[in-house]
């Protein structure tokens, strides 16, 4: 199994639980700190022998200073000499399909062609950050990953007549260093972006979730996957855990307990929430995509496969147990923001006692 | 843009009758269709509200020739001399598939007859070793749209009809990649729009790249999620992009649709 260091460069100082969060708690000091820290994590993790440092898109919250994530991928490529750079991703259906295309062909010839390009259809406030109907999300995000595959394959000009995207004239410099082009994830919670996945013969990912819920996710998309005619690599399948390791089981907990829990941005803002539902963003299961999403408490979050604390050895059992269940190839953490010297412990704790031995899996 | 109807009408032309539809006022359209015979697509129907549209029964596929034709070359002078009957000045060309290539070759040889080339799906260019289009008429329309379900299936044609069809195509398709057209088409001075379904499986969308890199003047545009009929399948994007080539032809590049969201 490989290992993946996700951080979604979270500002580190005190702000309100809503969305959008108002900027009047905001401190441009804090700001640098956190995202110097970012940086100081995803080289910690390259110079560990990660095999993937990743970075996401979240708007107006401080759960991620990141809203393009490529910009920061963009800084990666100079700072990171080894670790293959993710996004995961742009979050399509807001965006501009051909500037995804450009920005992903950019980072993969800054990097050597070390960039892995999930495509996310965002979480359910996101929409409306760039006046955006989540009724149309999935749709938009369907045709524009098929938009950007041919921007990057098509070696003539052309043009798109889409049903959301119309363009008369296509044609990107730089192109992908990989060829055809860099792998492709996506998140497939749903059964709807199981199938797509599956059809398109695409990797995916599993976060905010739970190892029960991932295992029915990826159990689908398997299937599926054989009914289309294929198997999965096993690197196309990723699941994403939070960490926190410490010597021994009992500081993990105490440094985690210490922090108390994190609002939950995207769903904070429950009329936001409910809106997006009621225009049918969750698809075919709303109840069971929605409860996927609900907070729980430390023990509950090791126990459903959410969190792994404790020392090396314990971590590597809980990694162990998710991997007899999901067998992904690829395990991305994130490391808890218990305070920047345990935080950093906890990387390379992983890096030097866990990740030699998940490499066996 | 509201539907047309189109009426039956004939004209001689080289000892043959041609049938074929027409329907609008406007500039001239003539629409030449592909290996199933005469078909009119939505996309066909909307473009007549703005112009003369002219769907023409190729010779052969309809009533039986005394002499059927010896070659592509051949039978596109008899269409072109038919549509001299009609006395349209010049006209634009629309072609789709096995009448894609028909329009090409009636572009290289009676290049002065036409203002535009339209080319939907053309077959001219193929990937080697296709097997021949499937004689099964619900196979045929799986094989055809992205979206069968969506579609109306066709009455089947009679079986001699439909055989006397398939022995014409495969008489006059040609090669895969056919050097004698190909070297015209660098000389070929007109504006081409070349259009491919994201979704075609009879001629892969691949196929579009080869017309933009021969021919001067070539715009290709992938139509998404249709198959190799986007005509029917996305009847208003079809239409309304190709009334607007056709009306400005290279300076479509450039939208006029305002971007204003309140004024």
């Amino acid at each position: 199994m490989k290992a993946a260091l996700f951080s979604s460069v979270p500002y580190l100082g005190e702000a309100p639980a809503t969305w959008p969060v108002p900027a009047d708690a905001y401190s441009a000091e804090v700001a640098m700190t956190s995202m110097q820290l970012a940086l100081e994590l995803f080289q910690l993790a390259d110079e560990l022998g990660f095999d993937w440092v990743t970075v996401a898109e979240h708007h107006y919250a401080p759960l991620s200073l990141t809203p393009n994530p490529a910009v920061m991928a963009g800084a990666l490529t100079q700072c990171v000499r080894r670790a293959r750079i993710a996004l995961l991703g742009p979050t399509l259906p807001i965006l501009n399909p051909v500037r995804v295309a450009e920005e992903v062909a950019m980072l993969d010839t800054l990097s050597g062609g070390r960039v892995i390009a999930g495509m996310l259809r965002g979480t359910s406030n996101e929409y409306v950050t760039y006046d955006v109907n989540p009724a149309e999300s999935r749709a938009r995000f369907e045709e524009a990953l098929q938009l950007i595959v041919r921007a990057w394959t098509e070696p003539e000009p052309f043009g798109w007549l889409g049903r959301y995207y119309e363009y008369r004239s296509v044609s990107i410099w730089p192109r992908p260093v990989q060829r055809p082009h860099p792998p492709i994830y996506m998140s497939a919670s749903s059964p709807e972006a199981g199938e797509f996945a599956a059809r398109r013969r695409l990797g995916v990912g599993f976060a905010f979730t739970t190892v029960p819920l991932a295992a029915e996710a990826v159990g689908h998309y398997r299937r599926e996957a054989a009914r289309a005619g294929w198997e999965p690599d096993e690197d196309q399948v990723l699941y994403r855990v939070a960490a926190h390791l410490a010597e021994t089981d009992e500081q993990a907990l105490q440094d985690l307990e210490a922090r108390g829990s994190r609002p939950s941005y995207s769903r904070s803002n429950r009329a936001i929430d409910d809106a997006s539902a009621g225009a049918g963003y969750y698809g075919r299961d709303t109840e069971r995509q929605r409860s996927r999403l609900q907070r729980h408490g430390l023990r509950e979050r090791i126990e459903l496969g959410q969190l792994l604390a404790g020392s090396p050895d314990t971590v590597l059992a809980q990694a162990r147990a998710i991997h007899q269940v999901l067998r992904p190839g690829v395990l991305e953490v994130v490391f808890e923001p218990v305070g920047r010297e345990q935080t950093l412990r906890a990387v390379e704790l992983f890096g030097t006692r866990v990740l030699p031995r998940l490499r066996e899996l | 843009m509201a539907e047309a109807t189109f009426e039956e009408r004939f004209v001689e032309a080289d000892g043959v009758r041609v049938r074929y539809l027409e329907a609008g006022e406007g500039p001239p359209l003539v629409v030449l269709h592909g290996a199933g015979g005469l078909r009119l697509g939505g996309a066909h129907h909307l473009l007549a509200a703005r112009r003369r549209v002219i769907a023409i029964e190729i010779p052969g596929f309809g009533a039986p020739l005394a002499a059927p034709p010896a070659s592509m070359p051949e039978l596109a002078l008899t269409v072109a001399a038919a549509v001299d009957r009609l006395r349209l000045g010049r006209f634009d060309l629309m072609g789709h598939s096995f009448g894609g290539k028909l329009a090409l070759w009636l572009a290289v040889e009676r290049p002065e007859a036409l203002q535009a080339l339209v080319l939907v799906a053309p077959a001219a260019v193929r990937p080697p070793g296709r097997p021949p289009l499937p004689e099964d008429p619900e196979q045929l329309h799986r094989l055809l749209h992205a979206h069968p379900e969506r579609q109306p299936m066709a009455p089947p044609p009679d079986p001699p009809l439909a055989a006397r069809r398939r022995e014409l195509v495969a008489r006059l398709i040609g090669p895969p990649r056919e050097p004698a057209l190909e070297a015209r088409l660098p000389a070929l001075e007109l504006p081409v729009l070349v259009l491919f379904g994201t979704e075609d499986r009879v001629v892969p969308p691949e196929m579009g790249r080869v017309y933009r890199s021969l021919i001067p003047n070539c715009h290709l545009v992938f139509v998404f999620d249709a198959g190799h009929l986007p005509d029917a399948e996305r009847p208003e994007a079809v239409a309304a992009l190709v009334d607007d080539f056709l009306e400005r032809q290279q300076g479509f590049l450039v939208r006029r649709r305002s971007g204003l969201v309140h004024p």
